[in-house]
């Protein structure tokens, strides 16, 4: 019989409801993003998040169902995550899946929002192990080495900024708006690696620290307009981009290596960036490693992968009380 | 009929449930902090202790606030839920107004502290009749007769509420779909504030 997982994602700004089957088919998914209205303030008002996962989660529940043509009889489980993200915004969804639960008489399974970036993965492919896991996304920065499902063991992560924070400032400084990110990335396919930026933590640990790079690029910027000079943009976003994407596989190649590892997957926000994932793809063949990167509408935040971790989750038996609440920062287990 | 009350607008959670016209549980307390991981144990302690079902259940009469905002949402996110789940309306209720029930033979000046010089306000007579309506206002602006009932610290009365009065007061009401049941925080995020601000300065 068919294991069918309701999901729930209200970390940050988007309000998403998923069914999947058996951890890999996804059967139906809604998302709805605010990014718009988050636009109109620079980044993400948790406030704001939270009065907007409130209007439309019971709408965004009913119409996935309503898509996947299931009623609540037909669904196994209900999986939900707990954190880490915003807190006002993650219990919208915790309460709503609690309340799901106890109507229905469903198990609640409590999931933690990296594991579902990680799985995300497994709705492209099924997950192969060993496998090491590069983590990247506004609020993260890991390499993790998994041994068989739902066993996650962090080698290392960033000291400082998350690899998506550090772009959404670059972004700012070199008046990219907002969202930075994806644009920064795209500005850095026109233009070249001319400014002379360091290789941030270039040392023999697994960790990362972007922090340094982001002040090497405002005093760059800052030191040019002292003396006159404009900036080009591309040129930066370019030179920024490369000393990233250089770190990254550098150092989650070579834990590839240490550890023995054929498998690397990549998940989280930033798995969207294209100079990350031409970079990645080359360094992979070359050195025949199985590389996995999701499609980009798996890499940003929704439910389809709540539901692929939830699974996984609940046949493991983790199971939580009507008592769970949410976590704004929680070790990833 | 067989009705659910939330509010969990104020530190006082309250869950109750009335069954033809009568209290048959309550869960009326200091809660705090902890809300959202008591409030489903205490719903489903109250079907426990009744020998009811959900599904038994006819309308939710559910406090959408003024008050915290995070509060008003988890106790919102359940009421809307569960009656998305169960197919039933809900009732929307003023917190301000549950704690007006409290007795008294003038009317009732409801306070939430809502920081730095301001409340949310409503004043309501004994029968719950609105006087004036639920606002964000400063204290010292309010010059109406009354007597203050608030949880927090202003001279005056405690809360004692009257469920029962409340619930009789909004009984035959309709109530509204699930999905259209939203907070009602009379005050806007700092970020729309500022943003106004702004945007208002840029026109003149």
């Amino acid at each position: 019989m068919s294991t069918y997982i309701l999901a729930i994602e209200t970390s940050c700004d988007e309000t998403s409801v998923s069914i999947i089957k058996d951890g890999c088919d996804e059967i139906s998914t809604v998302i709805l993003s605010q990014m718009d209205v988050h636009a109109n303030y620079g980044g993400v008002v948790p406030e704001i998040a939270s009065r907007m996962h409130i209007e439309n989660i019971t709408m965004v529940i009913e119409e996935t169902l309503t898509k996947a043509n299931m009623t609540m009889d037909d669904i196994t489980a209900i999986a939900v995550t707990y954190g880490p993200g915003l807190i006002g915004s993650l219990l919208i969804g915790l309460m709503a899946a609690k309340t799901l639960a106890f109507i229905y008489d469903k198990p609640l399974v409590p999931v933690h929002h990296i594991a579902g970036h990680i799985y995300a993965n497994n709705l492209v492919k099924q997950l192969e192990f060993p496998l090491i896991a590069l983590v990247i996304s506004g609020g993260h920065t890991d390499l993790v080495y998994m041994k068989e499902d739902y066993s996650f063991e962090r080698l290392g992560g960033t000291l400082d900024d998350a690899v998506g924070e550090a772009y959404d400032k670059v972004a700012r400084v070199i008046n990219v708006p907002y969202p930075g990110g994806p644009l920064v990335d795209k500005l850095a396919h026109t233009g070249k690696d001319t400014y002379n930026l360091p290789l941030p933590l270039d040392d023999d640990s697994y960790n990362f620290s972007f922090s340094g790079l982001k002040s090497a690029v405002i005093n760059l910027v800052h030191n040019e307009k002292q003396k006159g000079n404009e900036i080009i943009p591309e040129n930066m976003a370019a030179s920024f981009q490369n000393r990233v994407t250089t770190i990254l596989t550098k150092k989650t190649l070579r834990a590839l290596k240490e550890l023995n590892v054929k498998n690397l997957i990549v998940a989280g926000g930033v798995a969207a960036n294209k100079g990350l994932r031409e970079r990645l793809t080359e360094e992979c063949q070359k050195n025949k490693i199985n590389l996995i990167i999701p499609e980009i509408k798996y890499c940003t935040d929704n439910a389809a992968m709540i539901g692929a971790a939830g699974y996984f989750a609940y046949k493991l038996g983790r199971r939580a009380d009507l008592s769970l609440n949410a976590k704004a920062s929680d070790k990833l287990h | 009929m067989k009705y659910l009350f939330i509010d969990s607008a104020t530190a006082t959670l309250v869950v109750a449930i009335i069954s033809e016209d009568k209290i048959i549980y309550i869960h009326n307390k200091v809660t705090g902090k902890d809300m959202s991981s008591d409030i489903m144990p205490i719903i489903a302690d109250a079907f426990n202790k009744t020998g009811l079902k959900p599904q038994d259940i006819n309308k939710i009469f559910a406090v959408n606030g003024p008050g915290s905002f995070t509060g008003i949402r988890v106790g919102l996110a359940v009421a809307k839920t569960m009656a998305w789940a169960l197919k039933i309306p809900v009732v929307p209720i003023s917190s301000l107004e549950v704690i007006a029930s409290t007795p008294n033979k003038e009317n009732n000046i409801a306070l939430i502290d809502a920081r730095r010089g301001y409340v949310y306000a409503g004043i309501y007579d004994s029968d719950l009749n609105v006087i004036k309506e639920d606002k964000h206002i400063l204290l010292d602006n309010i010059k109406d007769k009354g007597t203050y009932v608030s949880y927090d610290d202003f001279p005056g009365l405690k809360p004692n509420i009257d469920l029962l009065k409340v619930i009789k007061k909004h009984e035959n009401e309709k109530g509204i779909n699930p999905h259209q049941l939203n907070p009602k925080y009379l005050k806007l995020t700092e970020a729309e504030e500022n943003l106004m601000k702004k945007s208002g300065n840029r026109s003149n």
